[in-house]
């Protein structure tokens, strides 16, 4: 129903040259998972085939599932633990970054004080600053430490390109909010803890949740900090993909790994989709 | 109810002075609105009176007990915001026991004076929307309930009508103004608007660079500014300057007005007469007797129920207002008349 509404409005809205422009972009989102889908499905494409040669339909006999999926599925894969791994490191690094970011964010978006400018611009380094070199320079350290391999280097080493983006989002968010509904609610009475729990959180919340997903995505995708601190120990998507890749050439178990590498995040993005836009979602909050 | 008294108060923001000096007494059950234009300092008065701002130096009493330092949330004040500021997460109901809440009353209480706010504002039937959902005045309405049903001393609030369309206005100043003669709480608001201070307050403060400039009731503010600076930010156009004898005759331009000496308080000297476009008779025939000036209209602007004449009078030009019963011709030649009671006269050196 939503759908044709949607369909009916683009068709009376747009005209032809919007129309193929969006699906251009469409096309150049979706296609290149459109090779990554054939390939998980072949039995054998070698080139310089447009398509596979063989089809694992044709093969039933010879493997119960697509040989990329029978590989991924399997415990030699290894993409169990990578996913497991993958999640547990995204989760610790997205709770630890919002306990850093959002006292930083309150006192960015209200305070003014020296050197202000230069502490944001010094903020937004990690961004222009190669990984490669963060990464090789942390590496030195880390062994020394001992957090070469483990998952505390990886977590503290995922945190240095989230940080700029979620201060970045929450300090946004916070100057949205104003100071207008803090000091009503203390007015009204309210002790700090109440006002942060009663008023500032659930307002924040939209901007939360989207910190919070686009943190868990970018921790989801790093590769080369996770790759120098992991050893080899601790593997991840990302890691487990690129050894999978690193010879050159795609065969079938490497278009199964990446097309399994993009499911948390596209089953993540759908859920905070969902949650941002219910209407009723103010309801849940204040009881 | 509670008396308000700002004893010598100054604010300071780093270098930046807000308020240099003010002292105000604000009578138990009065409504008292601060004026001034944007930045003079009246939001941070008011600020400073909820708790908001601590004085840098000076105090705030409250029924002559000093509260300068008590914390915004023991000070038992209540503040409606411009934007209102209702929790857009919360229904109305929720939104209106906020204050009872979070202060720990007991569930039986807050279910009576929620019912009994409720009656009181006229929102009963909308208990169960959001914000989001309600219009402007409604919303207003949501704050000031959420904010009497705490049983504030004194009751803040900043540019009260300034969000309301023309037909709203009228409806939420008439509600304003009863329900504080009702309850008789002390009342203070701030806004810019000296239509707005005139129409709801018993007194106004008008605010200027951070200094009280005039404390008093809307008429007397209004017919006998102590300044130019007052009298021009109160909407009066026919300020001229003249020279004021001992005799009381004030010599301009355009001629010479007798002034009435019991009302002009200004014996001698340079100064500004100031004429209400309002208290000025147009007249089309050359009448008898005084403070007759002779003109010619030179413009005319209608708005509907009244209309304005730009009249030259010997090089000045003089404000007419009156109502449009009849529409005078550009050009026309004319006699304006001021009865002497109705013309104000300021001091240069004021």
């Amino acid at each position: 129903m939503a759908r044709r509404k949607f369909k009916s409005a683009l068709n009376s809205r747009l005209s032809g040259f919007q129309k193929i422009y969006l699906l251009l972009i469409a096309g150049f989102i979706l296609g290149p998972f459109i090779p990554l889908l054939i390939q998980s499905f072949a039995f054998r494409w070698a080139w310089p085939d447009l398509l596979p040669g063989t089809w694992w339909l044709e093969q039933r006999e010879k493997s119960l599932l697509p040989l990329a999926w029978d590989y991924v599925l399997s415990p030699y894969s290894r993409v169990w633990e990578a996913t497991l791994n993958t999640v547990f490191i995204g989760l610790v690094v997205t709770v630890i970054c919002l306990a850093i970011c959002l006292p930083a964010a309150r006192v960015l978006a209200r305070e003014k004080f020296r050197g202000k400018s230069a502490f944001e611009f010094f903020l937004s380094m990690p961004l222009i600053v190669p990984e490669a070199a963060i990464g090789i320079a942390l590496l030195m350290i880390f062994i020394r430490l001992g957090l070469a391999g483990s998952y505390t280097g990886i977590i503290i080493v995922h945190l240095i390109p989230t940080i700029p983006y979620m201060i970045r989002m929450l300090t946004a968010v916070y100057q949205g909010l104003g100071t207008d509904f803090e000091e009503q609610a203390m007015i009204l009475g309210a002790s700090r803890w109440q006002v942060m729990r009663m008023v500032t959180l659930p307002m924040l919340l939209p901007g939360v949740v989207a910190g919070a997903l686009f943190t868990f995505l970018v921790s989801t995708n790093i590769f080369l900090l996770t790759f120098f601190m992991g050893q080899g120990k601790i593997i991840t998507l990302p890691t487990l993909l690129f050894s999978k890749i690193a010879g050159g050439t795609l065969d079938a178990s490497a278009a199964g790994i990446t097309l399994v590498v993009t499911v948390p995040g596209i089953i993540l993005l759908l859920i905070t989709e969902r949650f941002i836009k219910e209407e009723a979602f103010g309801k849940g909050f204040g009881n | 109810m509670t008396k308000v008294q700002l004893k010598g108060v100054r604010k300071d923001f780093g270098a930046f002075t807000a308020i240099s000096q003010i002292d105000l007494d604000i009578n138990s059950g009065e409504l008292v609105a601060l004026l001034g234009p944007s930045g003079c300092g009246k939001t941070t008065t008011l600020r400073m009176i909820a708790g908001l701002e601590v004085p840098t130096y000076g105090h705030i009493l409250f029924d002559d007990d000093d509260v300068s330092e008590v914390p915004v949330q023991d000070r038992q004040v209540g503040m409606v915001f411009q934007r209102y500021a209702l929790f857009p997460h919360m229904t109305v109901e929720k939104n209106v026991m906020f204050g009872l809440k979070v202060r720990g009353t007991p569930k039986a209480e807050i279910e009576e004076r929620l019912e009994e706010i409720l009656d009181v504002v006229q929102l009963q039937q909308f208990r169960h929307r959001f914000p989001a959902q309600l219009s402007g005045g409604q919303m207003q309405r949501v704050a000031i309930a959420r904010t009497l049903i705490t049983k504030p001393s004194v009751l803040m609030m900043d540019e009260p009508l300034a969000n309301l369309d023309t037909k709203l206005r009228g409806e939420m100043r008439r509600f304003i103004r009863e329900l504080q003669q009702r309850l008789g709480i002390t009342t203070i608001f701030v806004t810019h608007d000296q239509i707005e201070a005139m129409e709801l307050a018993d007194r106004v403060a008008v605010i200027f660079d951070g200094k009280l400039a005039q404390y008093d009731a809307p008429d007397a503010l209004y017919q006998r500014p102590n300044s130019v600076e007052i009298a021009d930010f109160m909407g009066a156009n026919n300020i001229f300057a003249a020279q004021i004898s001992a005799s009381g005759l004030a010599t301009a331009a355009f001629g010479t007005l007798q002034l009435d000496r019991d009302i002009v308080t200004v014996r001698e000297g340079a100064g500004r007469i100031l004429l209400r476009s309002e208290a000025i008779d147009l007249l089309l025939e050359e009448p008898d007797g005084e403070n007759v000036i002779e003109g010619t209209v030179e413009g005319r602007e209608f708005f509907g129920a009244t209309v304005n004449y730009t009249v030259t009078c010997g090089g000045e030009i003089i404000t007419v207002n009156e109502q449009s019963r009849r529409l005078v011709e550009v050009g026309q030649k004319v006699w304006l008349r001021i009865e002497p009671r109705h013309i104000w006269a300021i001091r240069d050196d004021a």
